[in-house]
């Protein structure tokens, strides 16, 4: 949040440290007119608002001169021209106004992320009208989406797509649609101030200390008819995997070795511990845990997760990864 | 040095519209541009669309600085002046064309469009024909389609921008027009006006030298038009009063001596009838008024009458102007003819035309009396070799006597002038009035054009116990040219020398055709001054206006005019209409008692209208399966009339 300091640098910081704080005093005043919105938000009339652009500006200063121009020379059809290039600037600052009212936007949705990432904020946008809509963009802080037509009845998801830099929710308090529809003479506007969130999961350390050891449960081995196991998936390569399992094909590629896992095999798990990492700073710590998780999934290892106050049986898939990679996100020392 | 990037052709959806927008603007105005800049402005348009055509890199800038500065000078060169609208065009031109040259992004278009408005602006400055307004509207559709090509997505057609620029111009449409209405005009300039000196016009030159230039223009230019209140005089009465010339130094006459004229006084004397009538004028650059003999009021502001009789204006008439004016045919004009009076109107340079001057002083030796030697004069004129034409033989030194004895050929000018040399060699007080006679009736509007063809020089004298009476020389010889006018005289000559009859009935039924709508639009469009514009204003029932109770109406016409297209841009974004089936279906929702859900399909909606069992289950699956049918299955219109049927029942 920016906000008038003292003593200024010069005059130009004094002019965008006025105009900077007069918007943010209008952005407040625009959030406590409107209230928190709904997930659903209907633009009214009412909320959206209008300014002539700098096009606007130099279009209204020609006018006036043309204005001077014909009252000087008495030139019937130099007014003409002159009042036609007026109704326009009338009618661009309705069309303008009327092209954003009555869309229907909605969160749809973001991704996590990694912190250092970019959290995609996908919104959906819903043209329930018989006209269509032009040159439609959000924004918010950081960030611009691509901008769109929405014909009659089209539903598109604009992508908001903010930097982050650490861990943890990331609330979007405000973002904004706006349009500069037909001649870029006017840019009307409306802030929205939805739930919208992200979850940010802690940077995956780039060097980590090798990840505990792996136990190995055997499991009962089951042979289907021709006395094959089913093929189930790649893990990293643990000493003492068999080299008939190892992927020569995925080694030759990529250089990694990975052992073939099959299922009904032996399962090995890994336990990722909190308390075990030698590493004073927390927001390290997590990132090495994040690192081996992120790592573990790809293989089919089953692994386990030990935070203070939390854990998490050794397990695999999606939603596994996703809670145990949540808990390293939110983790909070004092509360832990 | 970085490498010159190329284009990428991001431009080609909107550099065509753009480049076509500069051209319909540039039109107008090549006519009057040294033909460098048009080749210019040509040359870098097509260049600039080949370059984004073919993604070559724009020229460098090093190459660019140059042809700006080439071509700034090339129109110092060739103006020696920047202001005015001559310059000030063809410095927009090379503008257009130079910017053409360094246009990158798609935004840089709109120095682009800016510069085509003013070109259109500034031709409207120069010309204002009836076309003209179509043409720019029509220009006016395009840079504004152009503006919604630069920011419109690659996938938007050119021809939904096209329709897009125009029904937001007819939405501006109503608004223009009345704020056209409503803006209060004013009679006089800020500033003054500079005149741009490159369109002459036609008009009456305040000397007179017949002799000098051999042919006299046959210009079909409109001088004014006229319409009569009642009847319309007579062609012979038809003498519109110009200029006065007074002094004859042996070759031309001027009326620049007012020294000893302008204490004359004059007393006006009228009788009969009076004929009002309404006069629009086009400009002259010069002060004189024409008004039909003899005028005695007329309501143009800062115009006068001067000593003999003629109207001029304080400053030149360099626009259109109308006015109304009254004048009695039936006149007489009283001067105090002292001898100084007497001895100035009869002035004569020493030594010169003195063959003319013995003929005269014969014949009034011969004569009577002074009518009777006028009289004289006239018949001479009527009965010997003299001949009416319009390109007489030159006359050198001493023309009125080389006119009189030798060539015997001539028009208005030089029987004017002999007839008045003639007058001033006996003695007798006369003058030279220039100005318009005759005219040709417009038929289908009623009014009467005087032409530049119908310029006319007639004398005035002065006789005892008379006054000033009014002599026309011309009349005696070329009768056929007082009572039908010049034009017509004029025509049949021309179709003698080309070997055709007279124009066909056809043509000339359309030019006058075209002539009604130019003096509508004269009157109406162009013509809707301070004084038009007072009366439209009492028209629509305004009491006294004035130019605050003028924009209060302008501001209140806007607001509401403003409000209706409000309203049409909402009813535009309104929602679709539902479909009657919907409608149906919704009706058996609200009858199920349930909260319907977002995103929640027909047959989720039925498994939880069963559950609910607040309906017979029966109803709830035919209802849910005809509602489905009557939108997506192949037979909807049967399927449609069960859902009627099923929601019927259960209402």
């Amino acid at each position: 949040m920016s906000s008038i300091q003292w003593p200024f640098r010069n005059a130009q910081g004094i002019a965008g440290s006025l105009k900077s704080g007069v918007s943010e005093r209008v952005r407040r005043w625009a959030r406590k007119r409107q209230g928190a919105d709904p997930s659903t938000t209907r633009l009214r009339p009412g909320r959206v608002y209008i300014l002539p652009t700098g096009v606007g500006l130099v279009f209204s200063i020609m006018a006036f001169a043309m204005l001077l121009g014909s009252m000087n020379y008495n030139n019937n059809l130099s007014f003409v021209l002159t009042f036609i290039l007026v109704g326009i600037g009338f009618v661009s600052m309705h069309q303008c106004q009327r092209n954003l009212v009555g869309l229907e936007l909605s969160f749809s949705g973001a991704e996590p992320v990694f912190a250092r990432q970019s959290l995609r904020f996908g919104i959906a946008v819903t043209n329930h009208s018989r006209n269509a809509r032009h040159g439609i963009r959000l924004y918010c802080e950081g960030a611009v989406s691509e901008v769109q037509d929405l014909q009659p009845g089209e539903s598109r998801i604009f992508v908001l797509s903010v930097p982050t830099s650490s861990r943890g929710w990331v609330t979007l308090d405000r973002f904004g649609i706006r349009t500069l529809f037909p001649f870029e003479l006017f840019r009307a506007w409306a802030w929205l101030h939805m739930d919208v969130t992200g979850l940010v999961y802690p940077q995956p350390a780039t060097h980590p200390p090798e990840p505990p050891p792996t136990m190995v449960a055997h499991g009962h081995r089951q042979h289907d008819a021709r006395g094959e196991e089913d093929f189930a998936g790649l893990r990293k390569y643990h000493e003492g995997d068999s080299p008939r399992h190892v992927a020569w094909k995925a080694f030759a590629r990529s250089g990694q070795m990975l052992s073939k896992q099959f299922a009904g095999a032996d399962t090995s798990s890994q336990w990722f511990d909190f308390e075990e990492i030698a590493e004073a700073d927390l927001e390290q710590r997590l990132s090495i845990l994040t690192r081996w998780i992120v790592d573990a999934d790809r293989t089919l290892e089953d692994y386990g997760l030990r935070v203070p106050g939390h854990e998490y049986e050794p397990a695999h898939g999606e939603a596994h990864r996703r809670a145990c990679l949540e808990a390293l996100a939110l983790f909070d020392e004092a509360t832990g | 040095m970085a490498r010159p990037r190329g284009t990428d052709g991001s431009l080609l959806s909107s550099l065509p519209w753009t480049l076509g927008a500069l051209g319909l603007s540039i039109a107008p105005h090549v006519p009057y541009l040294p033909i460098w800049i048009t080749l210019a402005f040509f040359g870098c348009a097509a260049w600039r669309y080949l370059i984004e055509r073919r993604r070559r890199p724009l020229p460098s800038a090093w190459f660019r600085a140059g042809l700006a500065l080439v071509c700034f000078l090339g129109v110092l060169g060739t103006y020696s002046s920047i202001s005015g609208v001559g310059p000030g065009s063809a410095l927009l031109a090379v503008m257009a064309s130079l910017k053409l040259l360094e246009t990158r992004k798609r935004r840089d278009q709109f120095v682009l469009l800016f510069i085509s408005i003013f070109l259109v602006m500034s031709s409207l400055l120069r010309e204002q024909f009836l076309w003209s307004l179509p043409y720019m509207l029509g220009a006016i559709t395009v840079i504004m389609t152009a503006w919604l090509r630069m920011s419109a997505s690659p996938s938007e057609s050119a021809k939904r921008s096209f329709a897009t620029g125009g029904r937001l111009l007819l939405y501006a449409a109503p608004l223009a027009l009345a704020m056209w209405v409503f803006f209060p005009r004013i009679a006089t300039p800020f500033w003054a006006v500079p005149i741009d000196s490159s369109r002459a016009t036609s008009g009456l030159s305040d000397t007179m030298s017949p002799g000098d230039i051999s042919s006299l223009s046959m210009s079909n230019e409109v001088a004014f038009r006229v319409s009569f209140d009642g009847r319309i005089p007579e062609p012979r009465e038809r003498y519109w009063r110009g200029l006065v010339l007074t002094t004859f130094n042996g070759r031309s006459w001027t009326g620049r001596d007012p020294e000893i004229s302008a204490t004359a006084r004059e007393q006006i004397r009228v009788a009969g009838d009076p004929v009002s009538y309404q006069v629009t004028l086009e400009p002259t650059r010069q002060q004189w008024v024409f008004a039909l003999d003899i005028p005695r009021s007329w309501s143009l502001a800062q115009t006068f009458m001067g000593p003999q009789q003629q109207l001029a204006r304080s400053t030149p008439i360099d626009q259109r102007v109308a006015y109304e004016a009254v004048s009695y045919p039936e006149y007489r004009v009283e001067s105090d003819m002292r001898q100084v009076y007497r001895n100035w109107y009869s002035s004569l340079p020493a030594n010169s035309n003195r063959r003319t001057a013995a003929l005269a002083l014969e014949m009034h030796a011969a004569a009577l009396s002074d009518e009777a030697f006028i009289n004289a004069v006239l018949e001479m004129f009527n009965k010997e070799e003299f001949y009416y034409t319009l390109e007489p033989p030159p006359l050198g030194s001493n023309p009125v006597d080389r006119f009189l004895f030798d060539t015997r050929q001539g028009f208005c000018e030089h029987y004017a002038s002999a007839f008045s040399v003639m007058m001033r060699s006996v003695g007798i007080p006369s003058r030279i009035v220039l100005g318009y006679h005759g005219g040709e009736i417009n038929p289908l509007g009623g009014h009467l054009i005087v032409r530049q063809s119908d310029a006319h020089a007639w004398t005035e004298v002065w006789l005892e116990g008379l006054g000033w009476r009014r002599v026309d020389p011309t009349a005696a010889v070329a009768p056929e040219r007082i009572d039908y006018g010049a034009s017509d005289a004029a025509l049949e000559g021309l179709g003698e020398a080309w070997g055709l009859s007279a124009p066909s009935e056809f043509l000339h039924k359309l030019t006058m055709s075209i002539d009604v709508l130019n003096a509508k639009w004269n009157d109406w469009i162009l013509g809707y001054g301070p004084d038009k514009q007072q009366g439209f204003m009492e028209w629509l029932g305004m009491d006294d206006p004035n130019w605050r109770k003028m924009m209060l109406t302008l501001i209140a016409v806007v607001v509401g005019l403003v409000m209706l297209i409000s309203v049409l841009l909402m009813l535009r974004y309104r929602p679709p209409p539902k479909d009657e089936a919907s409608v149906l279906y919704m009706r058996f929702i609200r009858k199920t008692g349930l909260e319907p859900v977002v995103g929640e399909t027909a047959i989720e909606f039925e498994q939880r209208a069963l559950r609910a069992d607040t309906l017979p289950a029966d109803a709830v699956t035919s209802i849910t399966e005809a509602y489905l049918d009557s939108r997506y299955g192949p037979y909807r219109a049967p399927a449609f009339e069960r859902l009627k049927v099923a929601v019927g029942s259960i209402v």
